[in-house]
């Protein structure tokens, strides 16, 4: 592949690489996890790079494609992440607005989105993305009615794990 | 759900707290190997493919006919040969047609779908081939009982023969047993996550 494309896909990478992390922060624990998820969704990018046409965004592309990798080739058990110490994992609380309740309820979600399974994470990321239904739908390639009724599903079982 | 909307705050105000990984690192990646299961289904189909081929090629009749006079059989063998190569040929092209409309930029679920009947095409492959190896040892079987003088003299004792046959259908059964359970084996590894996630987004849109 000619130097001028991987020049300018490394180089829109860089920028949208959030995107990446984001997943990776969903789909794994442990960074040495989240590095390797990374490098994966960065391979299949890459390869799936000339196809990209330019005519959406590149962000746009690269949900899809990330997407894609976490759930369905990334073959590493997302299992593990049930016994990680989650006092570990990075929650990313500002100094600022330093709220005591506030993050102990933010970090209980994060604890109870991790115990979701990989196609109702996929839900939850779009839906903390603010992605409309319509683009869940066709992410996932479900249809749009469903993906509401499961979102609604996914919120109730979220409550049960919160308030046992 | 307010806990969920108190999350999303939280989500996109930390949009930017990634430790950030540099062009140099990424351009690194790039050139590391894909550890994907389509990359593992592909080397294991591959794999499949020229030990089955090889297995019926070792299946070398020609010569046990000759040695029990059973001439009048090659004939019928020759058209299975190239029946046979045909198969193999048909099977590689349907193979290779599934595994290039593999694409990480369709939907999840079909992209499950893509990876799913790949592997079907190999698992069709295989099915057939331990159908025909199945197939031809009975028929060995049978070739023997009548045309082996030594063979046939078994079949006058019904006592032995009945043992005989007892011992010919264990044997098989064992093959394919075996046989199964190792394919069960390397797929159930592989595949049991993307089945998991396959049936949960089939079941969203039951």
């Amino acid at each position: 592949m000619s130097e001028g494309l991987e020049q300018s896909f490394v180089k829109q990478l860089r920028e949208n690489q959030n995107i990446i992390h984001k997943i990776c922060r969903l789909y794994t624990a442990g960074d040495d996890a989240h590095k390797d998820l990374f490098q994966e969704i960065t391979i299949q990018l890459w390869k799936a790079f000339p196809k990209f046409r330019g005519d959406s965004k590149f962000s746009t592309w690269a949900y899809r494609v990330a997407l894609n990798t976490a759930i369905t080739l990334y073959r590493k058990s997302t299992k593990s992440v049930q016994t990680v110490d989650y006092e570990k994992h990075q929650f990313f609380i500002s100094q600022e607005d330093y709220n005591y309740e506030e993050e102990e309820r933010i970090k209980l979600m994060y604890q109870a989105v991790y115990q979701l399974n990989d196609i109702e994470k996929a839900l939850v990321f779009m839906y903390l993305e603010d992605k409309d239904y319509t683009e869940i739908s066709e992410t996932l390639g479900i249809s749009e009615v469903n993906a509401r009724v499961k979102m609604n599903r996914i919120k109730g079982k979220l409550k049960k794990i919160l308030n046992p | 759900m307010e806990e969920l909307d108190l999350l999303k705050k939280d989500w996109q105000k930390n949009e930017n707290s990634f430790e950030q990984v540099s062009e140099m690192e990424i351009y690194k990646m790039l050139h590391k190997k894909s550890s994907s299961i389509v990359k593992w289904i592909l080397i294991i189909s591959i794999l499949e493919v020229l030990l089955w081929t090889g297995i019926s090629l070792l299946f070398n009749t020609d010569d046990y006919l000759k040695e029990v006079h059973g001439e009048a059989y090659i004939e019928y063998l020759k058209f299975l040969t190239v029946f046979n190569y045909a198969v193999v040929a048909v099977f590689i092209l349907i193979f290779y047609k599934n595994y290039k409309n593999i694409s990480t930029i369709t939907s999840t679920k079909q992209l499950m779908k893509d990876i799913l009947k790949t592997r079907k095409t190999v698992q069709y492959y295989v099915w057939y081939n331990l159908g025909m190896i199945v197939f031809s040892m009975i028929m060995g079987f049978i070739l023997a009982f009548s045309l082996n003088p030594k063979v046939h003299e078994l079949t006058l004792n019904t006592k032995v023969f009945t043992l005989t046959i007892l011992l010919c259908g264990a044997f098989l059964l064992l093959f394919v047993g075996l046989f199964w359970l190792f394919y069960r084996l390397i797929y159930g590894i592989l595949l049991k996550k993307l089945y998991k996630n396959y049936h949960e987004l089939k079941k969203i849109d039951l």
